[in-house]
């Protein structure tokens, strides 16, 4: 079945192998278009730097008049990203455009982690530290980085753990 | 002990967002399922039974209307319904006029070079344009309603136009911010008024958007208010002020449907 969402899910996926954006890669599964892995690089100079953080787009047939659902798979101790891995980013609801591409979606959060913003907090205690206490903060950030490089094996259970029982 | 409290608060909070996200899917899906994106012709009198009969003011201004205006086509409230109608009503005004449709198409590929130019990302903006331009071109040497319909009634064409007409407006309202940065309040900037209100699927339009859309285009509407002030005849408004259209919408408090002139 072609429909605009798959067709621009193939172009979105075709540029961002001609055009890759620096530190951040994203591919379909291989049976599902509407279903990406991503990761994201921790950008130099922030206490995110040398973490893996992986991540999954779920696209819908409305795409790219809707946004994808996008989760950190990874652990994350970050202000704006919620318990179960879910992203508090305006560009993600209220402020979302068909003009973004998952280049810009995954480029995006890689400044999310560069400038949090700790005014609309996903995760209080993440906000606080960062306001309060950055050294506590980047101490706390930086064992997230060292899960990051050991989370290959127990992402099946993660995203099985992130679907609501129906 | 601390940290459990406030993860746990997260989650609930998170909960209570996919709660109102889904509430708010199942309303779209049960709009989706008894309108069509763009109806059939019906007859503007027909809007009548939409009122109760001690809705006077409403039922006078429906008959009062009829003496010049007798076939309509509702729009489904998504929130996008003044740009389908109205792309619907302009396809349908200039299919099987060579000329027109060539000046619409050029319109839109300098559209673009604004676009770019106002930094936004030409990969995505010309597969909206493509879109556009290629539905264009399937009406340009024929008057077929029937095909019209089809492509409006499709969600993926429909939709790609939609977008395509929201980010004309974008253009144009950036392009003029000095003039237009006076009509809106509760923004800093043009561009942040516009991806909040203006390229976003589903934002419902205001005088500003039609403002922008008719003078980008350089396409006159006239919009027919009907509503409960209390006048005898539904109020009409031209876009530009001193035009005289042949595309007409009928508004009414929180919706637009073309209506069309006999």
């Amino acid at each position: 079945m072609t429909t605009t969402a798959r067709r621009r899910l193939m172009r979105d996926f075709k540029r961002l192998q001609d055009d890759p954006p620096v530190g951040v890669s994203g591919a379909p599964t291989d049976n599902n278009i509407m279903l990406w892995n991503a990761v994201i690089f921790g950008p130099h100079d922030t206490p995110f730097e040398d973490g893996t953080f992986k991540l999954t787009l779920v696209f819908t047939e409305e795409y790219p008049n809707k946004p994808p659902t996008v989760r950190f798979v990874s652990k994350m101790f970050h202000p704006n990203v919620y318990a179960d891995g879910g992203i508090c980013l305006d560009i993600l609801q209220n402020r979302w455009s068909p003009t973004y591409d998952v280049s810009a979606i995954l480029t995006s959060i890689q400044s999310l982690l560069h400038d949090p913003n700790p005014n609309s907090p996903a995760n209080n205690e993440a906000a606080q530290l960062f306001r309060e206490n950055k050294r506590e903060y980047e101490k706390r950030v930086q064992q997230i980085v060292q899960e990051s490089w050991l989370d290959d094996s127990d992402d099946e259970s993660e995203q099985n753990k992130n679907e609501e029982p129906k | 002990m601390n940290e459990q409290t406030t993860q746990e608060f997260d989650f609930k909070d998170e909960m209570i967002d996919e709660k109102i996200t889904a509430q708010q899917e199942a309303i779209e899906n049960e709009i989706a399922r008894e309108q069509k994106l763009i109806s059939d012709l019906i007859k503007l009198d027909s809007l009548l039974d939409e009122y109760s009969l001690e809705d006077t003011i409403y039922r006078s201004k429906i008959i009062e209307l009829s003496a010049n205006f007798s076939l309509v086509r509702k729009t489904r409230g998504d929130g996008n319904c003044f740009f389908r109608a109205f792309g619907f009503r302009y396809f349908e005004a200039i299919m099987g006029k060579p000329d027109e449709v060539k000046r619409l198409k050029d319109l839109a590929n300098k559209i673009c070079t604004d676009l770019n130019q106002l930094g936004y990302n030409s990969f995505t903006v010309d597969d909206f344009k493509d879109v556009f331009v290629e539905e264009l071109e399937r009406l340009a040497d024929k008057s077929d309603v029937k095909l019209l319909e089809e492509i409006f009634n499709n969600p993926g064409s429909s939709d790609y136009i939609v977008v395509f007409l929201r980010l004309i407006v974008s253009a144009y309202l950036q392009k003029n911010a000095d003039f237009f940065l006076a009509f809106i309040e509760t923004y800093q900037s043009m561009k942040e008024f516009c991806s909040h209100e203006v390229e976003p699927m589903y934002k419902e339009s205001d005088h500003i958007h039609i403002i922008a859309l008719t003078n980008a285009l350089n396409v006159s509407v006239g919009i027919i208010y009907l509503d409960r002030t209390d006048q005898t005849e539904a109020t009409p408004h031209n876009f530009p002020e001193d035009s005289n259209p042949n595309i007409f919408i009928l508004y009414r408090p929180g919706h637009y449907d073309i209506i069309y002139k006999n």
